[in-house]
């Protein structure tokens, strides 16, 4: 019965076959005032204990929207324990953090801003620093119909904020969508992405974020110290070294790259992938051809941050 | 219990178990709904898990796949567990089963998604070196007999594998070798092997688990276990309504009984409010109607006159209706009223009129409203005429009857009338009258009143005097008896004669009094006076009224030890109907020695018969034909005749009003033995001291 299933499923799914990438919608549903407010905040180092980090110190919006350093620092200048992702597009990720920790954007934001290394903030006291700011009293007002703002009206505005960072339009998208030919070499990219089993774990409109995997399926992947990953939340040791496969839009804009920071250069991080993970060696021709298609997944600023 | 209190306990009730299955229909909607969610949640979860394995095997299959759509499916599932964990209706005690189940359902997911992930990443590595080894073999250049060789079975290799993947079956790997070997020496080939083989082994160090898990997550019994849990709650649910429509049940029962009660009580309450209305209407109808003719009582007319502005009354009484009851007996009399209501009825039915009354027995009364007076009267004698007109017809009998008829519109309306039609009554020539003031009806019941207070006075102050008239013996001249007439002395010493208080006196219950004063009087001045007769009047009435007639005879008994000196007069003007007991009366005077006196004879009902039924012992003839016997011969020839008959039945005679010396004479010349009037003396208190007189 089972056998049968399967053939039937095989005919079906072949003659359905259509790309597995899809782009960026291009229309948002987002709630552009609390978007608006989102980004005050997202910005403002005032939710640190310290005064210190914003949001925007480790997520560099305006550029990939990570962080440009191994890891990032926070409160008291203190190391956070692995490499920041980018917060573009992060709402097309299945879950957040690189293990997958929070379901949402929403779980997500209790993290860093309650984690000791990076705002070392608590509940309280952003309800504190929020209400009396006047500023914020006035903007929460305006748009919550509220006398004392509460921390998940500071949340839902984050939230309403990260949604509106996407970037739509890529080359590939714009491909994708039939508006315009690849140049050859980034078509010759796409195959080469296709038929070495890239597109196996970064695939769908993230190009990633959608499923976890081993860090180093084929070959055993050593690093000096250990990372939070998979296992940190399932508690198996078969999850030892898996992540969250990382979105590849804009990766181009993001070095350096892995949990660990380890791939300075696209270059590198297209080699290591495919001696760790799919056990091939790539000649350079074709780790350079597979990244000049990687850059036609690089989209444009989000629409918000261009906005006055 | 009272009955309104009965009543309000049980609207109390049906109130209540109304509002409580009010609570029930809302129990029992909200319930329903939540039994959906549930349900429906259930299902969603069911249909989730099924997309999420359709996901998995499209995974399988496919070289490359969007893994968007699986991981969306994932969240939905564990969104739908969820929702369906928070579902309200289980926080009830009797869903802690369900609860129980659906942990383990969550168990049961947890595993799922878990082998989920886990499947993704070993089907990856599987089908990353799947692919990879295929786009490896088309790269080979078949250089060689031996680079085709290993090409070939590379071929049987990666088919195996792909079987593997299609089929979720070991067997294709375990029992064939997976891995090349050759011995050539051609570098490129060895390369192709060795990268080969170690994919190869990689396969196969993977395959187990990838198969594990895919078969876990295929065959698991999550979608049973949603349905073991879905069979669950709905017992439950099905218990749980059960006893919520058990006790809907009871509540209506409940509900029921008592709406009924109300309504058999409502019901109950309305036949007594009907019965009650009609006795109330019928006592009403009593209170204002005769039953017997159906016209509108006394009461009624009163109240109507009452109303009235200037009301106008026609009174009709029946001409001797006690004679129609007599005769015919009451059934007919009856008969008779209810014949002659309706006769009036029809009569004025073109006519206006306020309404016919049926004041009394035999009297009805029309009233009107501002009517003509001639108008009135006109009516009166069409009324009068129509009913002397008509025969009433009571079986075979044919019944005529007369009215009388007063008009009136002066007030006191019915007493006026009533006056009117008693003077009418007198005068048998004229059926209807119009009462007038000049009347003077009126002004005599005043003056009754004032008599009969007159009379109560002169009894208590004993002012109720006996006056004694002398009868002459005409041959030797010298008075032989008196007559005792009845005088009434006023507190000023004025004298009344019997002609201004006799006859109202006759109607009131001081006539027994009176009677017994002048007899006893009357005694005590016989017994002083024993040489003369005395004589007293008495009514025919009186001869009837036992209590009288008791009262001389005892008198007589009591005060005369011997033959009394007293005669008795009986008063012949008035009609004698029962003269047995007339006769039993004298009879009884006789035995005492008492003589009977005829009084008045040759007036009035004068009857010879009477003496042939009555043993009279002395006539008296009327001062009507005494008075005149000087002038008018007829009347001296009855005189003659009434002597020449008392003669012939060995009777004698008196002559009253004897006032004059003539008359005197003739009397004596007729041979008329006694004469009494004022030429021999007025009624005086005592008698006289001498005993003759001159003729």
């Amino acid at each position: 019965m089972v056998k049968l299933l399967f053939l039937i499923l095989f005919i079906i799914t072949y003659t359905n076959a259509k790309e597995p990438i899809l782009p960026i919608p291009l229309q948002l549903s987002a709630d552009l005032q609390k978007a608006k407010l989102g980004k005050m905040l997202f910005e403002d180092p005032l939710f640190s204990q310290d005064n210190s980090t914003s949001c925007l110190s480790c997520h560099n919006i305006y550029s990939g929207g990570a962080d440009t350093k191994e890891v990032s620092s926070g409160f008291n200048n203190m190391q956070g324990d692995i490499h920041s992702p980018t917060v573009l597009n992060a709402v097309y990720n299945f879950r957040q953090f690189w293990n997958g920790r929070a379901a949402d954007l929403k779980e997500q934001i209790d993290g860093p801003i309650h984690n000791k290394v990076e705002h070392n903030m608590d509940k309280t006291l952003i309800e504190q620093r929020l209400n009396s700011s006047a500023l914020y009293k006035k903007e929460f007002s305006k748009i919550y119909h509220i006398q004392t703002i509460g921390y998940t009206h500071f949340v839902d505005a984050l939230v309403a904020f990260e949604k509106t960072l996407t970037t739509p339009n890529a080359k590939f998208d714009r491909y994708l969508r039939g508006e315009l030919q690849l140049e050859p070499k980034e078509l010759e990219g796409y195959k080469l992405f296709k038929q070495y089993g890239c597109i196996t774990c970064h695939n769908g409109i993230n190009i990633g974020g959608n499923s976890f995997q081993k860090m180093g399926t084929f070959k055993e992947y050593k690093t000096a110290r250990s990372y939070p990953d998979r296992s940190h939340v399932t508690h198996k040791i078969s999850h030892k070294n898996v992540f969250k496969v990382p979105t590849l839009r804009n990766i181009s804009l993001t070095a350096p790259y892995f949990h660990d920071a380890s791939a300075k250069s696209l270059e590198e991080a297209v080699e290591k992938m495919s001696i760790f993970n799919l056990g091939i060696h790539l000649c350079k021709e074709e780790i350079d051809t597979i990244v000049v298609f990687l850059h036609t997944l690089e989209g444009e600023t989000p629409a918000i941050l261009e906005m006055q | 219990m009272t009955p309104s209190r009965l009543i309000s306990g049980i609207v109390f009730v049906a109130f209540i178990s109304a509002l409580l299955l009010v609570k029930f229909y809302i129990d029992q909607k909200e319930f329903s709904s939540k039994y959906k969610e549930f349900t429906l949640t259930l299902t969603t979860l069911q249909s989730k898990e099924l997309q999420l394995k359709h996901d998995l095997l499209q995974n399988v299959l496919l070289s490359y796949q969007s893994l968007d759509t699986l991981a969306k499916h994932t969240k939905e599932l564990e969104l739908l567990y969820k929702q369906a964990s928070d579902t309200p209706i289980l926080r009830q005690e009797n869903y802690q089963e369900v609860n129980k189940e659906l942990q383990e359902l969550s168990r049961l997911l947890q595993i799922k998604l878990a082998n989920v992930e886990d499947q993704l990443m070993f089907n990856a590595a599987i089908r990353n070196s799947l692919v990879f080894l295929t786009t490896q073999l088309q790269h080979l250049q078949l250089s060689s007999d031996e680079t085709l060789h290993i090409y070939k079975k590379a071929n049987k290799i990666l088919k195996r594998f792909t079987n593997a993947v299609i089929t979720q079956d070991l067997d294709y790997l375990s029992k064939e070798e997976v891995f090349l070997h050759s011995d050539s020496k051609e570098a490129k080939l060895q390369e192709f092997i060795q990268t080969f083989n170690l994919h190869a082994h990689y396969l196969v160090q993977n395959f187990p688990q990838f198969i594990i898990t895919t078969k876990y997550i295929l065959n698991d019994n999550l979608t049973d276990a949603i349905e073991e849990l879905k069979a669950l709650f709905k017992e439950k649910a099905i218990a749980d309504s059960h006893a919520l429509d058990l006790f809907a049940l009871i509540i209506f029962t409940i509900f029921l009984f008592s709406v009924g009660l109300i309504i058999l009580l409502a019901l109950q309450y309305f036949k007594e409010n009907k019965k009650l209305h009609q006795t109330k209407e019928s006592l009403e109808y009593s209170l204002t109607h005769d039953l017997l003719t159906k016209l509108h009582n006394r009461k009624s007319f009163i109240d109507t006159i009452l109303s009235l502005q200037k009301p106008h009354l026609l009174l009709i009484n029946i001409d001797n209706f006690k004679n129609v009851n007599d005769i015919y007996g009451n059934e007919v009399g009856n008969k008779v009223l209810k014949m002659l209501a309706k006769l009036l009825k029809d009569f004025l039915y073109e006519n206006i009129y306020v309404g016919v009354y049926r004041t009394g027995g035999d009297e009805f009364g029309i009233l009107f409203e501002s009517i003509d007076e001639t108008q009135a009267l006109q009516i009166a004698h069409q009324v009068e005429k129509l009913i002397a007109a008509h025969t009433f017809s009571v079986g075979h009998l044919d019944i005529e009857i007369n009215v009388s008829i007063a008009s009136n519109n002066i007030a006191p309306i019915m007493e006026n009338a009533d006056l009117a039609l008693k003077w009418i009554k007198k005068d048998l020539t004229n059926r209807v009258i119009a009462f007038k003031d000049s009347l003077n009806l009126k002004k005599s019941v005043k003056e009754n009143l004032k008599i009969i207070d007159t009379i109560k006075y002169a009894i208590a102050d004993d002012r109720i005097i006996p006056y004694f008239q002398p009868i002459i013996n005409l041959q030797s001249a010298k008075v032989e008896k008196y007559e005792a007439l009845v005088r009434l002395q006023l507190k000023n010493g004025e004298l009344l004669s019997p002609y201004h208080f006799l006859e109202t006196l006759k109607k009131t219950s001081y006539y027994y009094e009176v009677t017994k004063i002048m007899l006893h009087k009357t005694i005590i001045t016989a017994k002083r006076y024993p040489e003369y007769r005395f004589s007293l009047n008495i009514s025919m009435d009186d001869i009837l009224n036992n209590s009288i007639k008791t009262m001389i005879f005892e008198e007589i008994r009591l005060n005369f030890e011997k033959k009394p000196n007293l005669d008795i007069e009986i008063l012949e003007s008035e009609y004698i109907h029962d003269t047995t007991k007339v006769q039993e009366f004298i009879e009884k005077l006789h035995l005492l020695g008492v003589n009977v006196l005829l009084d008045d004879f040759g007036s009035g009902y004068s009857n010879f018969s009477y003496f042939s039924h009555l043993d009279i012992d002395l006539v008296k003839i009327d001062g009507s034909i005494v008075k005149e016997i000087g002038s008018d011969n007829r009347k001296y020839h009855m005189l003659q005749s009434i002597y020449d008959f008392s003669q012939g039945l060995e009777l004698e005679n008196i002559a009253e009003f004897v006032e004059t010396k003539e008359i005197a004479h003739i009397l004596r010349g007729v041979g008329v033995k006694y004469a009494q009037g004022y030429y021999f003396g007025a009624p005086a208190p005592t008698p006289l001291l001498d005993a003759n007189v001159k003729l």
